[in-house]
């Protein structure tokens, strides 16, 4: 029984039914005081500096500051990088356990991969599905705080982006974040309405820039949607489990995420989309494909390894907000 | 020189447009003309003034003015090092301005190939309706070409002479492009070829934008606007005139004022 690391979204209530704990690798990595300091490290061991750094930061995090003895590891729907990263920490003693999310989101096949899981660490079903229930206020005040980060304005796309981001592992303590979502939600709802005329999306993986929401706002836009930071929180109220990550879009064909962001796009009266990509990351070519498909205008920006935004990046933040506030008017 | 309704309180304007080869102004004193400098960006930020707790304090008794001017700054350094008390406007809207203040047209596509940026900013109605920057290396910018230029033991001038019977080449990395073009060198292709390849690799590298939105007009500025090939090269692959206003360098800077401070049309 202990720390399970995660490098994904993965159906985290297995291992909580386990008697583990799920830990979202990626957000130690980003939470760490001595980021630069972890990357060097896999750099050091040999990692190439080329790499998209979370996969050289999850290998720093592990060896260096936060280490697990076992990881679930998603070798199908996320990028291939993650493989040499299992193989390389496995090669460091961490015990890899593969979980692959059906490309074409079949529900047979993902319960087929849920069971295998859940066989693995020894979970039962039934407590698994018990888990899900109890994870279920959690899930809904994350989405309620969603709502009221478009619907009312009343919270910033930095918040909206850490609340949902968390539900990958719920920080760990369940019950923890569940007290701190209450109190956020208390506060937010006494403050007077975020007042940017531009309203944004923000589509791509987490950002590694920890000033890019702060930035946005200054320049007169909001970010009203994290795309997969939202998806993270698995936001479908259904009761079967199974389905609700079946519906999951983020380790599924990027049709499926495009269905989803012009919804979500319609819904949230969203001006323009941000789109987010790492250095070297396969995404990059599906930046055609949203541009081809969501209507609405798409600045694209790249994260590199550095942790706040560079000049390049801002100048074209600040030209894109400006140009949807002129085409507002 | 056109009126303009920013030369108010009787003050001089002065407007900078900070690029990461060269800074380019615009100087529009009280009672006379505009005046367009360009001085190279180390050498500006050395000689012209100095840095202060409100940003860089320009010395502006070294552009001959006795008062403070109005200051208006657009580019790449504007952030980096802010021009104390200036009006910024950001670039992408100061050059689809200055384009058309320059060519008095209102539906173009607008190409801007700098030293390190390049931009191409569609125009609608007046408007912005679009822009694509490069991300973060200078492929295909001017810096490529100044380096490719050294490497085939050329000038820019020359270079840009070359447009006929291009080697096609693969990099357009403004290092790796360098071992690609000795490479060829030693197997014997002639330079005027390869200067051809440089050329045709600028415009190849903006097709897939361009082509997304095949330009009805299309307007170059910026250093690159210079090179002849180029523009003979986008001319060919569109089968369309290319527009280079009058101060293809100076465009940034012009598109600060709010009115045409060229005086031409609007």
């Amino acid at each position: 029984m202990g720390n399970i690391g995660i490098t994904t979204t993965v159906p985290q209530e297995i291992i909580w039914a386990s008697g583990n704990i799920p830990v979202d690798l990626n957000n130690i990595f980003i939470g760490s005081d001595k980021k630069t300091d972890l990357l060097e490290r896999a750099y050091r061991d040999g990692y190439p500096r080329t790499m998209c750094p979370w996969i050289s930061g999850i290998y720093g995090t592990v060896v260096e500051e936060f280490h697990v003895d076992r990881m679930v590891v998603v070798t199908q729907g996320d990028c291939s990088n993650t493989h040499a990263l299992a193989e390389t920490l496995q090669d460091k003693g961490v015990e890899i356990i593969p979980f692959a999310f059906p490309y074409d989101s079949d529900v047979g096949l993902l319960e087929g991969e849920m069971r295998h899981l859940a066989q693995t660490l020894g979970a039962e079903w039934s407590y698994i599905l018990d888990c899900y229930e109890r994870l279920r206020p959690s899930r809904e005040l994350a989405w309620k705080l969603d709502e009221l980060t478009w619907k009312k304005n009343l919270v910033s796309g930095w918040e909206n982006h850490l609340w949902l981001l968390q539900t990958s592992d719920f920080i760990g303590k369940a019950e923890k974040y569940l007290e701190n979502i209450k109190d956020a939600l208390e506060e937010v709802r006494t403050r007077k309405p975020f007042d940017q005329k531009v309203r944004l999306g923000y589509i791509g993986v987490p950002p590694i820039f920890s000033d890019l929401y702060d930035d946005i706002e200054n320049s007169g836009g909001r970010v009203v949607f994290n795309e997969v930071q939202r998806q993270f929180s698995i936001p479908y109220p259904v009761d079967d489990f199974v389905d609700a990550y079946a519906k999951y879009t983020y380790p599924a064909s990027v049709f499926k995420r495009i269905k989803d962001i012009k919804e979500q796009i319609e819904v949230r009266n969203i001006h323009g989309i941000v789109h987010y990509v790492q250095n070297f990351c396969f995404r990059q070519i599906e930046d055609l494909l949203f541009r081809k498909y969501l209507g609405v205008p798409i600045l694209t920006i790249e994260g590199e390894n550095s942790f706040e935004l560079d000049e390049r990046i801002r100048i074209r933040l600040d030209s894109f907000i400006k140009m949807l506030e002129d085409k507002i008017e | 020189m056109g009126k303009n309704s920013d030369y108010q309180n009787n003050k001089s304007i002065l407007a900078l447009d900070l690029g990461s080869r060269s800074v380019k102004i615009a100087l529009q004193k009280k009672d006379s003309g505009i005046e367009l400098y360009d001085y190279d960006t180390a050498l500006f930020y050395d000689q012209f003034g100095e840095p202060s707790n409100s940003g860089f304090q320009i010395d502006f008794s070294k552009f001959g003015l006795n008062s403070k001017p109005l200051i208006k700054a657009t580019g790449y350094g504007r952030n980096a090092l802010n021009i104390a008390d200036a009006e910024i406007t950001p670039e992408i809207q100061a050059h689809a301005k200055g384009a058309i203040y320059q060519t008095g047209m209102s539906d173009f596509t607008l190409l801007d190939l700098g030293g390190q940026d390049s931009k191409i900013i569609w125009i609608e109605d007046s408007k912005i309706e679009d822009f694509f920057m490069n991300n973060r290396c200078a492929a295909s910018a001017g810096r490529y070409l100044e380096n490719m230029a050294n490497t085939l033991g050329m000038g820019l001038e020359e270079l840009s002479r070359y447009w006929e019977n291009p080697e096609k080449l693969s990099a357009t990395c403004a290092v790796f492009g360098e071992s690609e073009l000795v490479g060829k060198m030693a197997k014997g292709v002639s330079r005027e070829r390869l200067a051809a390849g440089v050329n045709q690799q600028i415009v190849k590298k903006f097709a897939a934008k361009l082509d997304a939105r095949p330009p009805q007009h299309l307007v170059l500025v910026g250093g690159v606007a210079m090179n002849q090939a180029i523009t003979k090269l986008l001319a060919i692959k569109y089968q369309i005139r290319i527009i280079i206003p009058e101060y293809p360098q100076h465009n940034g800077v012009i598109g600060l004022f709010s009115e045409n401070p060229m005086g031409g049309k609007e």
